[in-house]
């Protein structure tokens, strides 16, 4: 046992976390009818309250805190750990998910006679099982354990792509399943390595014990490997696209703005929290050249859609870029690796407002014109202004202009660039801000012109609420105090490795 | 005094920031749009107040935000809220033109970031309100569907952007130099002369301000864009939008310490670009786009001064640049202004056209305007060598170029494609009138009266005037044998690269479709696995 797997008080909030949204689950399956889509949403308070609460806890303790399962602490049992970054992951989707559910309400409402219908019912459970499956990921402190929460993540994600049952949604959901699964083999693989290795799957015992060996150059790779093609970094993204812009606008939105997180996230936690020790030269440089090439990328393909959803969803793969530039810029001990840090977490979670706000007003833009033709998008801002002006902050955070959260984050990120000396990542980050001005300006551009316009269907005020509100938080996400960097900071693994011998 | 001056520089922000939040609510947006002209106000009393008692800061560290209000922030900041208010008084006001939401919207946008970039005191602070005047202005004309409108558009926002991205790396270069993490500007500015990223942070800052005051060759967006615009919105936009370009190589060039290779670059690009934009300029017959091309040839005069100062060490130019650019600010928005009133046919010539006249001739020194003025402050920038001769020179091409502009004027309502609003016929004179008399108040803010007025500065002042009318002369003889400059001159070949560029795309759709294909993928995973199974060996 490792100091980092001491239990720790509030540690417990770690096993409600998980355990809310499971028993969720159970529920739903058991009571059926209207019930999945009251206990979806009547949960969502307790979550973000306990996301709270151990987001305070944290930030009272100063340090990570740990719960171990059934008291038995690591190597014997399993350990729940939440850092900074993992309370702030948590609170983040005890946001965005309740938020893509109020606004699918009317989406996936159980008829007025409450007969069961195939199409809420997985709607309301599959989201609850994303809640599930992310909760585990941000504070299992154990490999397999994360492994479990990969594959509930990925059948969930899946059915949520093509809950509607059209022909092409159910193409790109098979394609999206084949991929994540091969992505889940090398997972899986490199985990049995490293088990073989070292005897164990704790990270903190693992970081401990870590030390060069073949077995672990091979589970590196391959456990990598597949969090990216689970996360659709580029050249790995061929399921990304189909899967994101022809699912409902509400999966969309959970899809883009917290699914691809969760195997980044885990990306993160095994080159900074597992592997640290490991004298690897350039697999940060690789790292980065693939986002940099993804920011490109997914920005020019995102100028060349046609269709709104398909650009969002192109937009997503060039976010998910700038993220990885966080492996070569925070990274070991330096005094640039914490401005590095905060802007990777910055602009995760700016992405995952931002996106998740632009995908529902996306949604609303299909309900109201029938179609998301670019093109076909003039006067559309005239005649639903709110939506639009979601899209446009949405827009305004992801081109990083202030006031965003995107324009913090590009800010720190190049920050570090500089004063690390890698110039190469901050003309990306330059560039891909030029692009995703490009991008934007297409939507913006056509539907403020003055032109005639029928709406079929005036859009949903609701609808517009939730989706506006994301952007709004989006905005707001720029304006955060220092103090929230420094809960960023909390059990940052640079720090902790610092005061080692 | 001491808490009156931070009230009003949070109000200078705060009170159109207030009329923005209002537009938003329906009960609320008639009564709001009905005062927006209000809204620069507290902006004029705060500068006031600092003309009179001296700057003032107040910072906000929760909001991270920190403003100051110096002199030569305070002359540009009392002329440009001025002439938002009289724009907005007098011309947007008028029932006859109800301001369309979206245009007001954009309107108030800009105003804040107008405004607002001459309070800013700390990098963060000044790329938002930088952004502010640059951005939501294309809301102000781009709402046209006409094609050319559109164009125009899409170049002053692809200008707009290309400006922000310099600047943002060389923000980001100025908070790396600064040894203790400070942001406010001052600081940054001071570490700059020692800073390992010295010469990118300057090349950047040149870069991205001159873009937005259409310094050789990012010019080209200007005349476009204000021969596309409607006369209120090109008034403000020409008269204090540009500024902020001028307030931020003021406040980020390191003057006081001798720079002497950037001064004399940052000087040569200056003269380059005020004779540029007399040269095509006066091949332009849209009045409104010979004007853009006024302002960019005035823009390379203040360029110019400012890298003679730089060259030079000299930490008093702010205050002389000031209030040359503030001359232009009164003086280019009236000139907008007398567009719109001749293109509305209700101006018979005759006095009017003297009026103009002499309107025109004050941004080429004419004696007794306010640009005459306006050139006794610059005049000790440029020395007594090779750069004054080339000062009064421009000067010369300014009367040139204001002169064609005059010819021009009767001829205004042929290229006006929106009906100018009606007040504008009787208002423009008492713009007009303002813009002349002005400068004399704030003359002695920074220099004295007395002293610019003997009988050769009057000299000084009218040669150049004189030459340029004989300039003038010969021109007209030659009107018909002068090359036809397209509005905007190279950027037709900057948009033809664009449109090149483009066809690249076709590439990444190839790329896309390979990645596609399951073989590709698997063999890019496994690639992607080797690489770093490479790079993770012992």
């Amino acid at each position: 046992m490792t100091p980092a797997d001491v239990p720790t008080a509030g540690g417990a909030l770690l096993a409600l976390a998980i355990l809310l949204p499971a028993a969720g689950i159970l529920a739903s399956f058991a009571l059926g009818g209207r019930w999945p889509e009251r206990i979806a949403l009547g949960s969502a308070p307790f979550a973000l309250a306990l996301a709270l609460a151990i987001t305070g806890e944290v930030w009272r303790a100063g340090r990570p805190i740990v719960y171990a399962i059934a008291g038995l602490s690591p190597p014997l049992g399993i350990a729940l750990r939440a850092d900074g970054v993992s309370a702030v992951m948590l609170v983040v989707t005890a946001l965005i998910v309740p938020a893509a559910g109020l606004y699918a309400r009317p989406l996936f409402a159980t008829p007025p006679d409450g007969r069961e219908t195939r199409k809420a019912f997985t709607f309301w459970i599959m989201l609850q099982a994303i809640s599930a499956a992310l909760a585990i990921v941000f504070v299992s402190g154990d490999l397999f354990n994360l492994y479990v929460a990969l594959e509930l993540l990925t059948f969930a994600a899946v059915p949520l792509a093509c809950v509607e049952g059209k022909p092409e949604t159910l193409a790109a959901a098979l394609r999206y399943l084949l991929f994540a699964l091969v992505g889940s083999i090398f997972y899986l693989l490199g985990a049995a390595l490293l088990y073989g290795a070292f005897g164990t799957l704790d990270i903190a015992l693992l970081a401990e014990r870590m030390r060069p060996a073949p077995a672990v150059t091979a589970a590196a790779a391959l456990m990598t490997a597949g969090l990216l093609a689970k996360t659709a970094l580029f050249p790995l993204h061929l399921w990304l696209p189909p899967a994101h812009a022809n699912a409902p606008a509400p999966a969309s939105a959970v899809l883009s703005g917290l699914v691809v997180k969760g195997s980044f996230f885990l990306t993160v936690r095994l080159w900074f929290y597992v592997l640290p020790a490991l004298p690897a030269i350039g697999f940060d440089a690789i790292l980065g050249a693939l986002g940099s090439a993804a920011v490109l990328f997914g920005s020019v393909m995102a100028l060349r859609q046609p269709r709104l959803k398909l650009l969002i969803a192109y937009s997503t793969i060039a976010q998910i870029g700038y993220l990885f530039l966080i492996f070569p810029l925070a990274a070991g001990v330096h005094p640039w690796t914490a401005m590095g840090w905060n802007g990777g977490v910055m602009q995760v979670l700016a992405h995952a407002f931002a996106k998740a706000a632009m995908f529902l007003a996306a949604g609303l833009v299909y309900e109201s014109l029938g179609h998301d033709r670019i093109d076909k998008f003039a006067g559309a801002a005239r005649a639903m202004p709110l939506t639009f002006l979601t899209l446009g902050l949405g827009g305004l955070s992801l081109m990083g202009l202030p006031p965003s959260g995107g324009f913090a984050a590009k800010w720190l990120l190049l920050g570090a660039s500089i004063a690390s000396g890698q110039w190469v990542w901050a003309l990306v980050l330059l560039a891909g801000g030029l692009l995703a001005a490009g991008y934007v300006y297409r939507i913006l551009a056509p539907a403020l012109a003055r032109a005639p316009i029928v709406l079929k269907a005036p859009p949903r005020r609701a609808g517009e609420a939730v989706a506006l509100t994301l952007a709004l938080v989006a905005v707001a996400l720029g304006f955060m105090p220092d103090a929230f960097f420094r809960l960023l900071d909390i059990g940052r693994p640079a720090l902790a490795t610092a005061g080692l011998p | 005094m001491s808490l009156l001056g931070p009230i009003l520089l949070a109000a200078t922000l705060a009170v159109p920031a207030a009329f923005l939040a209002a537009c938003f609510v329906p009960r609320w947006r008639d009564e709001a749009l009905a005062w927006q002209w209000l809204a620069p106000v507290p902006a004029l009393l705060a500068a006031a107040a600092a003309l009179v008692a001296g700057p003032f800061d107040l910072s906000a560290p929760a909001l991270k935000l920190s403003l100051r209000l110096d002199l030569p922030a305070a002359l540009l900041l009392a002329v440009s809220a001025l002439l938002w208010i009289a724009v907005g008084a007098g011309v947007l006001r008028a029932p006859a033109a109800p301001l369309d939401r979206r245009v007001a919207v954009s309107w108030l946008l800009t105003l804040i970031g107008s405004l607002g970039v001459f309070v800013a005191d700390d990098l963060l602070s000044f790329y938002l309100v930088y952004a502010l005047v640059s951005i939501p202005a294309w809301g102000l004309f781009a709402f046209d569907p006409a094609p050319e409108t559109q164009r125009a558009g899409r170049v002053y926002m692809a200008m707009a952007l290309l400006g922000e991205a310099f600047l943002l790396a060389a923000f980001v270069l100025l908070a790396a130099g600064e040894p203790h993490g400070s942001l406010r500007i001052p600081d940054v500015v001071a570490a700059l002369p020692v800073s390992p990223w010295r010469d990118a942070a300057l090349a950047l800052i040149v870069a991205g301000f001159g873009a937005k005051m259409g310094l050789v060759p990012l010019n080209g967006w200007m005349p476009l864009a204000y021969a596309a615009t409607p006369i209120p919105a090109a008034a403000v936009l020409s008269g204090a939008g540009v500024k902020a370009g001028v307030i931020g190589l003021v406040r980020f060039l390191p003057l006081g310490i001798p720079l002497v290779g950037w001064g004399e670059a940052l000087a040569a690009l200056g003269f380059v670009t005020a004779f540029y934009g007399v040269l095509v300029g006066v091949t332009q017959p849209n009045p409104k786009a010979v004007l853009g091309y006024s302002s960019v040839s005035q823009m390379g005069v203040i360029a110019a001064a400012l890298g003679m100062a730089l060259a030079a060490g000299d930490a008093g130019a702010p205050a002389l640049v000031a209030f040359y650019a503030a001359n232009h600010v009164l003086v280019k928005g009236a000139l907008f202004l007398a567009v719109g009133a001749f293109s509305a046919r209700g101006v018979r010539p005759g006095l009017w056209s003297l009026l103009a006249l002499a309107l025109a001739l004050s941004l080429a020194g004419l004696p007794l305007t306010g640009g005459f003025l306006a050139k006794a402050a610059s005049k000790p920038l440029f020395g007594y060598g090779f750069a004054a001769l080339l000062a009064a020179a421009s000067s010369a091409g300014s009367a040139l170029l204001m002169l064609h502009f005059s010819a021009r004027l009767p001829e205004a309502w042929r290229y006006e494609a929106t009906a100018s609003p009606g007040p504008l016929v009787r208002f423009w004179p008492a713009a007009a009138l303002g813009a002349l008399v002005l400068p004399w108040l704030l003359f002695p803010f920074v220099g004295a009266v007395g002293d610019a007025l003997s009988l050769a500065k009057l000299w000084d002042g009218l040669w150049p005037i004189l030459l340029g009318g004989l300039l003038a002369y010969a021109l007209a003889s030659a009107a018909d044998r002068l090359p036809r400059i397209p509005v905007g001159d190279t950027i037709v070949v900057g948009e033809a690269a664009f449109a090149r560029m483009l066809r690249v795309g076709a590439l990444f759709d190839r790329l896309d479709a390979a990645f596609s294909r399951w073989p590709a993928a698997a063999l890019a995973l496994l690639a992607i696995a080797l690489a770093l199974a490479w790079a993770a060996a012992p």
